[in-house]
C-alpha cells in the first residue's frame, strides 16, 4: 500500500536525469518509475497509479503537452509536472496548458532539489 | 603631285614637243592636266609677279575668274598670311638657293567661310641656267586634318574611358605580354605602367592560379568570345587582391586574335560584404536553432546541477558520490561538445579565401549542429556519409551556411515531424550530397522558382532569409550544382554536386 501511494513517474528521455531524480525521490521516501518516451510512459500509466508525473517536454515522439492529454485521458485525476530545459514561464502552450489545469506546475531545468522536494507536495494523496 | 606631272610631261614632250603641228593640242593638254589635278598651283617671277595660276588655285583662294597672271604676290595673298607664313621671304630663297622647300602646313579662314588647311610646298622651276620660276604648289588637306582630328578625338574618348574606368583594363598579345595598363590597374596593383608593359601578365598572378590561367587563355584564344575567371592579382607591396576578370579576344580586320583584353574588378569590397551577409545569415540561422540548442544544454547542465547538489550532502553513500561526480564530468564533457558545434558554425570567418577542405567534415559538423533542433521537433535525423576525407576548394563559411540552411528548410517542411536523411556519395570526380525530408514537399508549379531570391515557400513575416537562392549561388560559386526533387506531402530531395580535388595534404 505504501508503494502505491508515493509512487512517481519520472519521464524523460536522458538516463541520468532519470537516475537523479529517482535517488532524490528515493530520499523523500518516495518510490519510482521512469519512462524515456512518451510510449513508454502512456505505458506505464495504463498499469500503475501515479501520485504525479515529472515530465520533460521535449521526447522523442512526444511532444510533452500533447503527452500530458494522452495521459489523462488514461488517468484523469493524474498530477503532471513540466521540467524543462526549454521552455519559459512566458510560454503561450505553458500558460494555457497551467490554465487548463492539463499540468500542475513547470520547473525549469536545472533545477534545485528544494523545487523537486516541494512539488511531491503537489501530488494527490490516494 | 609634282612627280605625275613632269613624268606627264617627260612622257609627252618625246612625242609632241618636236611636231609644231601637235603644239596647239599639247598647251590644251597642258591646261587640262593643270586645271584637272585637285592641287592648286601657282607659278611666280622673281619679281614675285604671278605667271601661271590654275582653276583650283583660283578657285581656293576666292579669284574665280580673275585673271591675275602679271599680278603681285601681295595682290593674290592676303596679307596676314604673306607676313604670318613669310611667303615672300620663302620664295626669295627658293630663287637664290634653288632648292624646294619642305613641305608646311597653312591655316586659312578667309571671311564668311570654314577654315582651311593646306600643305604647301615652293619649287624651283629652271628652264634656263637659274631659277626662272618658283612653282607655289598648294594642297587643300582641310578635310583630312578634320578626320584625323577626328580620330584623335575619338582615339582620346576611348583612352579617356579607359583611363577613368575604376575597373583594371588591360591588354595583352596573344602570348599574355602586357600591351596596356590603365590607371585603374597601376592604383590596384601599385606597379605603373612602364613597369609592366611587355612583362608576362601570369607573372602579377597568384602561384596557384598562373598555370590555371595559362590553360584559361590559350583556350579562349581558339574559342574567342569572352571567359570569366577569379584570380588573384599580386601588389607591389607584396599583397594580394582578389579580383573578378572578364577576358576577350582581340580581332584584327582578318578576324585572326590579336590579343586579349581583360577587364578586373577588385572583389575585396565585395567580399567583405559577403562575409557579413554570412555572419548575418549565421545569426539568423543560430536564432532558428536556439530552442533546441538550450534544450540540449539544460540537458547536461541539469544533470550536473543535480549531482552538485547531492554531493554536497555528507549523507550520501561513497558509490552514489562518485556516480555524481562522473555524471558531472560527462554532463560537462557533453555541454562543451554542443558549445563546440555552435562555435564552429558562429565564430566570424574574415577568411573568404578558397582552399582544399574536408568537405564531409563540414556536413558532418553542420548535421550535429541542426540535431538538436531537429530532436526538439521530433524529426529523426539520420546522416550516411562515407568514412573518407574528401576535398573540395571551397570557402568552409560558405558551405557551412549551404548544409544549415538545407538542414533547416528541410527541418521548416516538417512541422509534424518526420525522417531528416543527409547522405554523400562520390562519382566520377564530384561528390553527390542529397538532403532529403519527408515533409509536405513543394508543389511542382513553386520548383522552378524555389532557387529565386525573393521566392519564399512560408508565409509571410516567418521567413528567416535562409533561402535556397543563397545556397544556389555559394554552390555556383564552387563550380557545383544544386537540384530539387519534390512530391507534395511525400518530401524534398536537395541535391548538391562539388567538384573534389586531389587530396595532396597528409592526413
Amino acid at each position: 500500500m505504501e508503494m502505491t501511494r508515493s509512487l512517481f513517474l519520472i519521464i524523460d528521455d536522458e538516463p541520468a536525469l532519470c537516475r537523479l531524480l529517482e535517488h532524490l525521490l528515493l530520499q523523500e521516501g518516495c518510490a519510482t518509475k521512469s519512462a524515456r518516451s512518451g510510449c513508454e510512459a502512456l505505458d506505464l500509466v495504463k498499469r500503475f497509479r501515479f501520485r504525479l508525473a515529472f515530465m520533460d517536454v521535449k521526447l522523442p515522439d512526444a511532444d510533452g503537452i500533447d503527452l500530458a492529454g494522452r495521459l489523462r485521458e488514461l488517468d484523469p485525476g493524474l498530477p503532471i509536472m513540466l521540467v524543462s530545459g526549454s521552455l519559459f514561464e512566458d510560454d503561450v502552450d505553458l500558460k494555457k496548458a497551467l490554465a487548463d489545469g492539463l499540468i500542475c506546475g513547470f520547473i525549469r531545468k536545472p533545477y534545485k532539489h528544494e523545487e523537486i522536494r516541494n512539488a511531491t507536495g503537489c501530488g494527490r494523496l490516494h | 603631285m609634282k612627280g605625275i606631272l613632269s613624268e606627264a610631261i617627260d612622257d609627252l614632250s618625246d612625242v609632241l614637243w618636236e611636231r609644231a603641228a601637235a603644239r596647239k593640242s599639247f598647251h590644251e593638254f597642258h591646261d587640262l592636266l593643270v586645271n584637272a589635278i585637285p592641287s592648286s598651283i601657282l607659278l611666280v617671277d622673281r619679281n614675285l609677279q604671278v605667271l601661271f595660276a590654275n582653276r583650283n588655285f583660283l578657285e581656293k583662294t576666292f579669284h574665280g575668274k580673275d585673271n591675275i597672271v602679271g599680278k603681285r604676290l601681295s595682290q593674290v595673298f592676303p596679307k596676314v598670311i604673306l607676313e604670318e607664313l613669310g611667303l615672300e621671304a620663302s620664295i626669295r630663297s627658293v630663287f637664290d638657293n634653288g632648292g624646294s622647300t619642305q613641305g608646311q602646313k597653312l591655316t586659312y579662314r578667309a571671311p564668311g567661310v570654314p577654315l582651311r588647311t593646306y600643305y604647301y610646298r615652293m619649287i624651283p622651276v629652271i628652264w634656263t641656267a637659274n631659277v626662272d620660276a618658283v612653282l607655289l604648289l598648294m594642297e587643300d588637306v582641310s578635310e583630312q586634318v578634320q578626320l584625323s582630328k577626328e580620330v584623335h578625338c575619338a582615339e582620346r574618348h576611348l583612352a579617356s574611358v579607359v583611363d577613368s574606368a575604376s575597373d583594371i583594363v588591360l591588354s595583352t598579345d596573344n602570348e599574355g605580354r602586357i600591351l596596356t595598363w590603365n590607371p585603374a590597374a597601376e592604383r590596384i596593383s601599385g606597379y605603373r605602367v612602364d613597369d609592366v608593359r611587355g612583362r608576362s601578365l601570369f607573372e602579377y598572378l597568384a602561384k596557384e592560379h598562373r598555370e590555371d590561367a595559362k590553360a584559361f587563355l590559350s583556350i579562349l584564344k581558339f574559342q574567342g568570345g569572352s571567359r570569366t575567371a577569379d584570380w588573384v592579382l599580386l601588389t607591389a607591396d607584396e599583397g594580394s587582391v582578389f579580383i573578378s576578370w572578364v577576358f576577350s579576344t582581340m580581332k584584327d580586320e582578318a578576324s585572326q586574335t590579336t590579343g586579349l583584353v581583360a577587364v578586373g574588378r577588385d572583389q575585396t569590397e565585395r567580399r567583405k560584404s559577403e562575409v557579413q551577409r554570412l555572419q548575418r545569415e549565421k545569426l539568423t540561422a543560430l536564432g532558428v536553432m536556439a530552442g533546441g540548442i538550450a534544450h540540449e544544454l539544460r540537458n547536461p547542465l541539469a544533470v550536473c546541477s543535480s549531482a552538485a547538489q547531492f554531493l554536497m550532502n555528507d549523507q550520501i553513500k561513497p558509490e552514489f558520490r562518485r556516480e555524481c561526480a562522473e555524471m558531472i564530468q560527462k554532463g560537462i564533457t557533453r555541454a562543451s561538445a554542443i558549445i563546440e558545434n555552435v562555435l564552429t558554425f558562429a565564430r566570424p570567418s574574415d577568411d573568404a579565401e578558397f582552399a582544399p577542405l574536408d568537405i564531409l567534415g563540414v556536413l558532418d559538423e553542420m548535421s550535429r549542429l541542426v540535431a538538436y533542433e531537429a530532436k526538439i521537433r521530433k524529426i529523426e535525423m539520420v546522416t550516411d556519409l562515407p568514412n573518407e576525407r574528401l576535398l573540395v576548394n571551397g570557402n568552409r563559411g560558405l558551405l557551412q551556411q549551404v548544409f544549415i540552411n538545407l538542414f533547416l528548410n528541410a527541418i521548416k517542411a516538417m512541422s509534424m515531424g518526420g525522417k531528416l536523411r543527409a547522405s554523400a556519395e562520390c562519382s566520377g570526380g564530384e561528390l553527390l550530397i542529397r538532403v532529403a525530408d519527408t515533409g509536405c514537399g513543394i508543389p511542382q508549379e513553386a520548383l522552378a522558382k524555389v532557387f529565386d531570391p525573393f521566392y519564399t515557400m512560408l508565409p509571410m513575416g516567418t521567413d528567416t532569409g535562409l533561402g535556397l537562392s543563397v545556397c544556389y549561388s555559394i554552390v555556383k560559386e564552387h563550380m557545383g550544382t544544386i537540384e530539387v526533387e519534390s512530391t507534395a506531402g511525400v518530401g524534398t530531395i536537395l541535391m548538391v554536386r562539388l567538384p573534389l580535388v586531389a587530396d595532396e595534404a597528409p592526413i
